[in-house]
């Protein structure tokens, strides 16, 4: 089950990630999503546009190439890197190395120079690295090209539209300054440098038969721009304005989507071997040792292998609390040493560290969909044609029914063209999507599917694991009786390969040495081992006393039989933790049933549920609970279900929402949507979730609300009566700063 | 080897899917073979495995 989880923590076989460079709106991601689905092969493609990427499910075989050839083919552009390696090796062989290299996961495009042994690659940066790649192949060469840094390529998009703006800043005055005929030399580079971008978008929008913002800025600035040569007016001042305001809007909107893109990305660490060497984290193999020095970040999971020292792991788990590691202790990639000195045994390869499967798993989380977006992708795709329609309307009502004159009716028809922005619809819900998915987890709770941000507002049941949960997890042994002598040493070496938190109470009685020839455990119900000859079953009530002659009275919560007789009892007692009841309440007063399921069947449980005030049903195995839910759901509920992330994987599967409290380096294992540090969090996941659901609405109702007020007055209703209308290059300063303010709202935290 | 009681495979003591029954322990090879058991373990362990009936 382990390692089935820890698969589905990366991306799936049949699964590509691309990042995609060059959409700006809600346009661009039907025309991306389009063009990847027409490549035969792939089954859906999921686009988002605020983190610039796309999942790609394929049902057969494609080629990478392909989707990157289709995406392209669109207009847009695909971010892969490309490295190449001198290899050592018989021009002959080439065409064969080519061809292995060809069949590598994440491999876009190989190309051999036979004669000088070269190699090079394109590959998909989000699923693999040139190191992966070299390993599968099983080829050994040297990396001669440096590796171009993502985030510069990232940032690309940025520094373009930067450059068109300040030529647009420099000749844009000038239009409105000189003389006639040099005004219009000042707009050439404004009109055809700077909103280039926004014609040739047009184009290629048009080209594939669907329409997006740039067919509207385009569209306005060349009919400003050439209606004002034809007419001799000033209008190609105007679209030179036009199209600076809009790339002001658009350079700041690609800033801050760059930056929050590249933010959560995590680059290897600096990590010093033990022999001095300084080698990057995603180099190191497991036994490697590593050392660290205060101050220094800790490069890979791992284990304390000598010293001693406090470790910060707020990047992990949002607590600014240093930690105590010592020998045998487990760290984490990512922790800052504050001071002290560690050598650490890595444990885990880079890609599979719990820093990076965090960001992958966040990264999913940001692709998630909310159900309103369907009806705003549905608005999105007619909203140009729409809006360019009113265009034309707005023309001829001014000019032939209500007989405006045609420079009048033109500004009017324009300036509807260049108010109205698709964009803000488009980055809407996907921005205020990745401001939670991200303020969550710098307060620790990862979360793996965004949807669950919108689902957990209508949990109306929530069933809480116990042990663990809303216990400490932490057994202690209250009281004991022996029937056969001997019987509790011979359960605590059997419990002694146990790590379940009740034979962790047996771990702690001073038992004698003994050895365990064979050992079963049976999940909520006990464990079955071999001891010195002896067989012994150590578990609950029933399943103690179906697997054995039990023939005397008992009053404890576990038994103990030995060679198929009864052999000693045992009470055992479990702490409630301290936010149990806080929690319970919150979710109480927000209307949610709280039950609690557990596979102890002792009267202790009912104790914790009176305490609590909620119902319990215990005695339940990983099955059960899984039923449990199921059932639950049956019934019309909404079911959320908080675990320990191990054994509730299961029941979690079932649920509709899934919390698994971890302890960080369980990760891997655990099923939960979210994983949480302490049932704590859990409030704090409400809130996040209110404040981002309320988000996605606040940025739609502006996204909406800005195109039904601003297309109207741009359309001049009010200048008959109040004489108030829009000049075109206002309504596209309007335009630009629609999306501005959609991601700028995001990112507020009220 | 050990034989799964429910459909006649061998089964590894690995498997994940075991029960204990009358304190021995029995393995399976799939949670189907494991629930079936568990419904009717008499059956089984006095008239042996029942083939394989739940299409392997």
């Amino acid at each position: 089950m382990a390692t089935e989880k820890k698969e589905e923590l990366k991306i799936k076989d049949n699964e590509e990630q691309l990042r995609i460079v060059g959409m700006h709106c809600a346009t661009c991601v039907m025309t991306v999503s389009k063009s990847l689905k027409s490549v035969s092969g792939v089954k859906d493609a999921d686009v988002n546009l605020a983190t610039g990427s796309a999942k790609v499910i394929l049902s057969g075989n494609v080629k990478l190439k392909e989707l990157v050839k289709a995406v392209r083919k669109a207009g847009y552009d695909v971010v892969t890197q490309k490295f190449a390696i001198k290899l050592n090796v018989n021009p002959e062989e080439m065409p064969k190395i080519e061809r292995k290299f060809e069949t590598i996961k994440g491999i876009v495009d190989v190309k051999s120079n036979a004669g000088l042994g070269l190699v090079s690659i394109e590959y998909n940066p989000e699923s693999t690295t040139p190191e992966k790649i070299l390993k599968e192949a099983g080829v050994k060469g040297e990396i001669i090209d440096e590796r171009r840094s993502e985030r510069s390529i990232l940032y690309k998009d940025f520094y373009d539209i930067l450059r068109r703006l300040i030529v647009g800043i420099v000749f844009t005055p000038l239009t409105y300054l000189f003389p006639f005929f040099f005004s219009i030399l000042a707009s050439i580079p404004v009109q055809f440098y700077s909103g280039l971008r926004f014609h040739k978008g047009a184009y290629r929008a048009l080209r594939n038969k669907t329409t997006n913002m740039d067919v509207l800025v385009s569209l306005a600035s060349n009919i400003l721009w050439f209606s004002g040569i034809l007419l001799h007016t000033t209008f190609y001042a105007d679209a030179s304005l036009l199209i600076t305001f809009i790339l002001v809007g658009k350079t700041l909107e690609a800033y801050i989507k760059a930056k929050m893109s590249t933010e959560i990305r995590i680059e290897p660490y600096k990590a010093t071997l033990k022999d001095g060497r300084v080698v990057n984290s995603n180099e190191l193999k497991v036994g490697d040792i590593v050392i660290v020095r205060t101050g220094e970040r800790i490069p890979a999971d791992g284990i304390v292998e000598s010293g001693e020292g406090e470790v910060n792991e707020a990047i992990l788990t949002g607590e600014q609390k240093p930690v105590l590691k010592k020998k045998g202790d487990n760290v984490l990639a990512g922790g800052i040493l504050v001071n002290g000195y560690l050598e650490i045994y890595v444990t885990r390869n880079w890609d599979r560290s719990y820093i990076v499967q965090v960001t992958e798993s966040v990264k999913e989380a940001y692709n998630a969909r909310v159900s309103i977006q369907n009806l705003v992708d549905k608005v999105s795709s007619i909203f140009v044609p729409i809006v360019i329609t009113l265009s034309v309307l707005t023309f001829l009502i001014w000019k032939l029914v209500l007989g405006y004159d045609l420079y009048s009716s033109l500004l009017f028809a324009v300036a509807v063209l260049a108010a109205a922005c698709p964009c803000a619809l488009g980055l809407a819900s996907p921005m205020a999507m990745l401001v939670s998915v991200r303020r969550a987890l710098k307060r620790g709770i990862i979360i793996r599917d965004g949807s669950i941000l919108e689902e957990i507002r209508n949990v109306n049941v929530a069933v809480l694991d116990k042990t663990g949960t809303v216990t400490e997890g932490e057994y202690v042994i209250v009281s004991k009786k022996e029937l056969i002598k001997g019987a509790l040493d011979l359960a605590a070496i059997a419990e002694s390969r146990s790590i379940h938190p009740i034979a962790k109470a047996f771990h702690k009685m001073n038992m004698k040495g003994g050895e365990v020839e064979q050992f079963e455990e049976f999940p909520g119900r006990g464990i079955y081992a071999k001891v010195n000859g002896y067989d012994v079953i150590v578990g609950s009530k029933d399943f103690v006393k179906s697997n054995c002659d039990w023939n005397v009275e008992d009053e404890g919560d576990i038994l103990i039989c030995v060679n198929g007789r009864a052999g000693g009892i045992v009470s055992i007692r479990d702490k409630l933790r301290d936010d149990a009841k806080r929690v319970i309440n919150y979710m109480k007063e927000r209307g949610i049933k709280v039950i609690v399921a557990t596979g102890d069947s002792s009267a202790y449980a009912d104790e914790i549920g009176k305490e609590l005030g909620v119902e319990v049903r215990k005695g339940l195995t990983p099955d059960d609970k899984a039923e449990f839910v199921k059932e639950l759901r049956k019934n019309g509920n909404k079911v959320m279900f908080i675990g320990d992330g191990i054994n509730d994987a299961i029941a979690m599967r079932e649920a509709d929402v899934s919390i698994a409290i971890s302890s960080g380096t369980d990760l891997a294992k655990s099923a939960g949507k979210v994983i949480i540090n302490s049932l704590d969090d859990v409030i704090e996941l409400f809130e996040q979730a209110k404040l981002g659901v309320r988000k996605i609405k606040e940025n739609l109702a502006w996204a909406f609300g800005y195109n039904t007020v601003i297309i109207p007055i741009a359309a001049g209703i009010f200048y008959p009566t109040l004489s108030l209308y829009l000049p075109p290059e206002y309504a596209a300063l309007a335009m630009g700063f629609s999306s501005v303010i959609v991601s700028l709202w995001s990112l507020v935290p009220i | 080897m050990i034989i799964d009681p429910v459909c006649g495979m061998e089964v590894d003591e690995k498997s994940q899917y075991k029960t204990m029954y009358k304190g021995k322990v029995y393995y399976f090879c799939s949670s189907h073979c494991l629930r079936e058991f568990q419904k009717n373990p008499e059956e089984y362990l006095r008239s042996g495995p029942k083939g394989m009936p739940h299409g392997h």
